[in-house]
């Protein structure tokens, strides 16, 4: 009550200061007045009445200051003075000003960016009722585990397993039903993963969509309702294919309905299934496996079979294929072990129950993993190592840009040393001072953090656009809200206090009587130029330090990008092809894109067109037994390959060359014997000194096929590492194209003009049928390494920028020691020293400078490199010619940017340098 | 006039709020109801009267309205507020609590030790 009492009178004289003074007057004047009047009366004269009055009311500005610091005005009336005082002296000093403000701002704007990437890939959380406290089944696969047969992804535990978090539908169903401690389970199934999207077909025009498969307690489970229409509920869940209805998310709502409210009860077709839309999800949900992208369309689980099929059965009833993932909540009060133990128990009991059990086949051991974040973004954690490293990075710039401008404060404060003597004389207080300082660097880091903070709102989505195929959806979705301005508002001050603290105490240790004698010779004590000479040594290393990461990172990306891939990438044209099951159930899928194969060849401008099941340099690959005849099968012994399904001028296409036996050709079709093509790596690992061209080999379906031909190696899924021992198979020989195929087209001229005319002719096979995520061979090759392309970008960028400061800070030590050093170099010119001489005895100090700080910088660049390890390719962390080369770059600038003051120097008349003081 | 006292640390405040407990009163009126309650004997800085008045209102503890005074002038009038009545109040209580234990103290002699 009496803080807000204060509050409101504190706020009251703020904004009114004038009528505060005015009030002030007033009442001063009638007391004395008043005063006089009294002793008028008791027959004092006039005058003297007038002159007692004053007298004994005391000092009217001293009492009325006193009247102020009551209403706590004084420290804001100190403040405001504070900030003019400020504002005026960064006015004075225009280039002062700018370079300091520019390079918080780039350091502050670095940080902002690679803070919203972070925070999006690590610190978000799925945006549901209290997300900490749900749970996501998981369990460690091992290689006598009973389950065999999964959909979905999985991760590396780090412990030499895989963490699944799929289960069988049967077993979900056992899990809900039965007695356990964790809550409700509900479960999903998210249909956004290459090409297991949907196909929409919205008032006749088709296009592809992601979709989540949800339970019918989901949305109730995560406590999110929906903003127009109903969720999906329990009685859309009962029976396959029961519950023909979806709920759209806001995104695609906004983006395919333009928010119109007449989209509810709206009938849609998904992979040609009839469907009609009940609701809409709220902005911000991003279902359950991401946190940063909305499926754009959730359907009820039972609805797999008629939308999703997979084979033959439906997954509903298949106790064998593990799919769905289960989530639950902690329940107030339960442990989370009793809780996964109860459970643990429940899913034993579930799998044996739905599941035969060989003697010694191990049950999926239960774990609870965090659901916070859903499960596909769980493998963010990959995304932690780049992240701290890039924060790391900026971090370090951020650190230079305060080191420059604390070095030209310190320079600056030299300066001013008159300026704080004549305050200290005056009788200003060391703290008030000190405040003053402190004032004036945080106005500085608050110009430069607003700055910073423009700069990162501009760049906010460079990242993760760098990060995006240019072909998809950006995957991380970069929120500029206030975690951010808080983020920046805490470094700007921080940084602030960090270059401010250092020249504001040298500031209140002037001493007064040196200081107004203002003499050069008396003013400048030895450890000022020692401060000022470490933290250019400390700049000069922290740019080796990020020189070093720059180099390591832009000769990663060079060396990926001169990496001999083994085809020929340019020209090239990528589409897929997904033909829907319900139209077309195997082997239809497989004539339909034979169909198309033939329709697009002819077309003009394409020199040939060629398919595969995996497309090159996309990060998906297959791989199946591999088992040549006459050969004893060998336990231990690695016995498979990498395989890819292709069409049959796909060397030629490709431009793979052929080393022996001939390529498929007319005489391989869909009933001739099966063939395969084996690369040169799998030559050299199965068929040592013999010819494999005639052999036959086995998969492990007991498929038997006859090796026409070797190839020579090329790359496959990825880009790092050696191709793989692969063999390819005619994709017409083949029973099911079970995720449909990609396209390879190669052009005459620009890939990109022939898309119109593939397209229509894809249509006049079937107008339903989209082509999915249309790219060149180039862009696929660019978004493969695209983490590489970020670091190169963002670290070459970072070194630029160190460059910059640090030859600001080498120039401003320079200059500062020349000006001080002009008495010292009179004399000895008077004393016959050459100029040569004075400019090789300035330079020789850069140089020391230099040299240290590129040591110190070399030191622990050898250090720190070890981290990167994981991230380059084709080089060691300790590539001597990277360090040999920033060493020589760093050197060569500071010596640049020492020559200025140097010859400077050398121009000293000494006469004029005697004369001066 | 008699022999003047000065005032004790921190009693000012008391005085005022006592002085405009027992009506509204301009800074000047306050400086001689204090005066003359006092019989005289209170010597107060005239000056030093406007910052404590300031800052029993910045407290919230009496307010001011701008008024007319007896020679019909502007003057600013102060009241004490609720809080202001609590405050003098238990300050009242305080002080005589104190007062009666340090005249108890004084009065002490050596036998009753």
């Amino acid at each position: 009550m009496k803080l807000f009492a204060r509050l409101r009178s504190w706020f009251r004289w703020i904004v009114k200061p004038q009528q505060l003074e005015n009030e002030m007057e007033t009442e001063v004047r009638f007391h004395i007045e008043s005063y006089t009047a009294d002793l008028v009366c008791k027959g004092v004269p006039q005058p003297e009445a007038m002159r007692r009055a004053r007298i004994e009311f005391g000092g009217i500005e001293s009492h009325k200051d006193a009247m102020r610091a009551s209403l706590g005005l004084r420290w804001w009336g100190e403040l405001c003075a504070d900030i003019r005082y400020g504002v005026r002296m960064l006015r004075r000093s225009p280039g002062f000003t700018t370079v300091a403000v520019a390079s918080l701002a780039l350091g502050i704007g670095a940080n902002t960016a690679v803070f919203t990437l972070a925070k999006a890939a690590l610190l978000d959380t799925l945006s549901v009722s209290n997300p900490e406290s749900l749970r996501l089944l998981a369990w460690t696969q091992d290689d006598k585990s009973v389950v065999s047969s999964m959909w979905g992804d999985f991760y590396p535990d780090g412990k030499g397993h895989t963490l699944v978090a799929s289960f069988s539908y049967p077993v979900y169903q056992q899990l809900r039903s039965q007695n356990h401690e964790l809550g409700d389970l509900f479960a999903f199934k998210e249909l956004g993963g290459g090409l297991d999207r949907l196909t929409a077909t919205i008032d006749n025009q088709s296009e592809t969509v992601t979709g989540e498969l949800v339970s019918g307690n989901y949305f109730a489970g995560f406590g999110v309702g929906t903003v127009l229409g109903r969720p999906i509920e329990p009685a859309d869940d009962l029976a396959a294919g029961g519950g023909p209805v979806a709920v759209i998310s806001d995104a695609f709502w906004a983006r395919r309905f333009g928010r119109s409210s007449a989209v509810i009860g709206k009938a849609v077709k998904l992979n040609l299934v009839p469907i009609t839309i009940v609701g809409v999800a709220p902005k911000g949900f991003t279902g359950a496996s991401h946190v940063e992208v909305s499926p754009d369309v959730f359907l009820p689980l039972t609805m797999q079979p008629i939308i999703a099929p997979k084979g033959d059965s439906s997954l509903l009833n298949d106790p064998e294929i593990w799919w769905v993932q289960v989530m639950g909540r902690l329940q107030s009060g339960i442990s989370e072990k009793s809780a996964r133990a109860s459970l643990a128990v429940t899913l034993d009991q579930a799998v044996r129950a739905t599941m035969t059990v060989p003697k010694d086949g191990t049950l999926p051991p239960l774990t609870l993993i965090p659901g916070n974040r859903g499960w596909l973004s769980y493998d963010d954690r990959q995304l932690q190592q780049p992240s701290l490293i890039l924060l790391a990075l900026t971090s370090l710039v951020l650190l230079l840009a305060c080191a420059n401008i604390a070095n030209l404060l310190l320079a600056r404060s030299a300066s001013r040393q008159r300026e704080m003597s004549v305050r200290l004389a005056l009788g200003a207080g060391k703290a008030r001072i000190l405040r003053q300082m402190l004032t004036e660097s945080l106005l500085l880091s608050l110009l430069g953090g607003t700055a910073g903070l423009m700069l990162g709102y501009l760049g906010r989505n460079a990242i993760p656009r760098l990060l995006s195929a240019s072909w998809g959806a950006t995957p991380i979705r970069s929120q500029f809200g206030w975690p951010i301005f808080a983020f920046a508002l805490t470094i700007s001050v921080l940084s602030g206090l960090l270059f401010g603290v250092g020249p504001a105490w040298q500031a209140t240790r002037s001493i007064v009587n040196a200081g107004l004698k203002d003499s050069a010779v008396t003013t400048t004590h030895h450890g000022k130029g020692f401060a000022g000479k470490t933290l250019v040594i400390f700049q000069v290393s922290l740019c080796m330090l990020l020189l070093v990461g720059a180099g390591l990172f832009v000769r990663t990306l060079v060396n990926l990008n001169t990496a001999d891939m083994g085809f020929q990438q340019n020209g090239l044209l990528l589409f897929a092809i997904n033909p829907p099951k319900v139209r077309y159930p195997a082997p239809k899928n497989i004539e339909v894109l034979h169909q198309i194969e033939e329709t697009i060849a002819p077309l003009p401008g394409l020199e040939s067109v060629t398919l595969s099941e995996s497309p090159l340099l996309a990060q998906t690959a297959s791989n199946d037994g591999f088992f040549p005849d006459g050969q004893p099968r060998r336990p231990g012994h690695e016995q498979s390959a990498m395989l890819n399904s292709v069409g049959q001028t796909f060397f030629a296409t490709m431009r793979i060359p052929l080393l022996y036996g001939r390529s498929f050709d007319f005489r391989d079709t869909s009933t001739s014997p099966k063939v395969a093509i084996i690369n040169q790596a799998l030559a050299r690992k199965e068929f040592a000194g013999i010819s494999p061209v005639g052999k036959t080999f086995k998969t492990e379906e007991e498929d038997r096929y006859e090796i026409i031909g070797v190839s020579a190696d090329a790359k496959y899924a990825d880009l790092r590492g050696d191709p793989p021992p692969t063999f390819y198979v005619l994709y017409r020989q083949q029973k099911d194209a079970r995720h449909g195929m990609t396209f390879e087209v190669r052009t005459n001229g620009d890939p990109g003009g022939v898309v119109g005319s593939i397209r229509s002719a894809v249509q006049s096979v079937d107008k339903d049928l989209p082509l999915i995520d249309v790219r060149t061979q180039t862009e696929q090759i660019k978004a493969s390494i695209a983490p590489e392309r970020i670091f190169a970008a963002v670290t070459a960028g970072f070194g630029v920028l160190a460059l910059i400061l640090a030859s600001i800070g080498v120039y401003g030590i320079m200059a500062f020691t020349v000006g001080r050093r002009v008495n010292e170099i009179g004399i000895r010119m008077a004393l016959g020293a050459p100029a040569s001489q004075v400019l090789k005895m300035i330079l020789r100090e850069t140089a020391w400078l230099a040299a240290i700080g590129i040591g110190t910088g070399v030191g622990v660049a050898l250090l720190l490199a070890q981290f990167l390890r994981s991230m380059l390719f084709g080089l060691k962390p300790t590539d001597p010619s990277t360090l040999a080369g920033a060493a020589l770059l760093l050197f060569a600038i500071a010596m640049l940017a020492g020559w200025g003051p140097a010859n400077r120097a050398s121009l000293i008349q000494p006469m004029e340098a005697l004369r001066h003081e | 006039m008699g022999k003047q006292i000065d005032l004790l640390q921190g009693t000012l405040d008391m005085l005022i709020l006592k002085a405009v407990s027992l009506g509204p009163l301009h800074g000047y009126g306050v400086l001689l109801r204090i005066q003359q309650i006092s019989g005289e004997q209170l010597e107060i800085q005239q000056g030093s009267l406007y910052p404590a008045l300031y800052r029993l209102e910045h407290q919230g503890l009496i307010a001011s309205e701008w008024g007319e005074s007896d020679n019909k002038r502007k003057a600013k009038f102060y009241s004490l507020t609720a809080a202001g009545r609590r405050q003098l109040h238990s300050e009242t209580e305080k002080w005589n609590r104190m007062a009666v234990l340090i005249a108890s103290i004084l009065r002490t002699t050596s036998e009753e030790v």
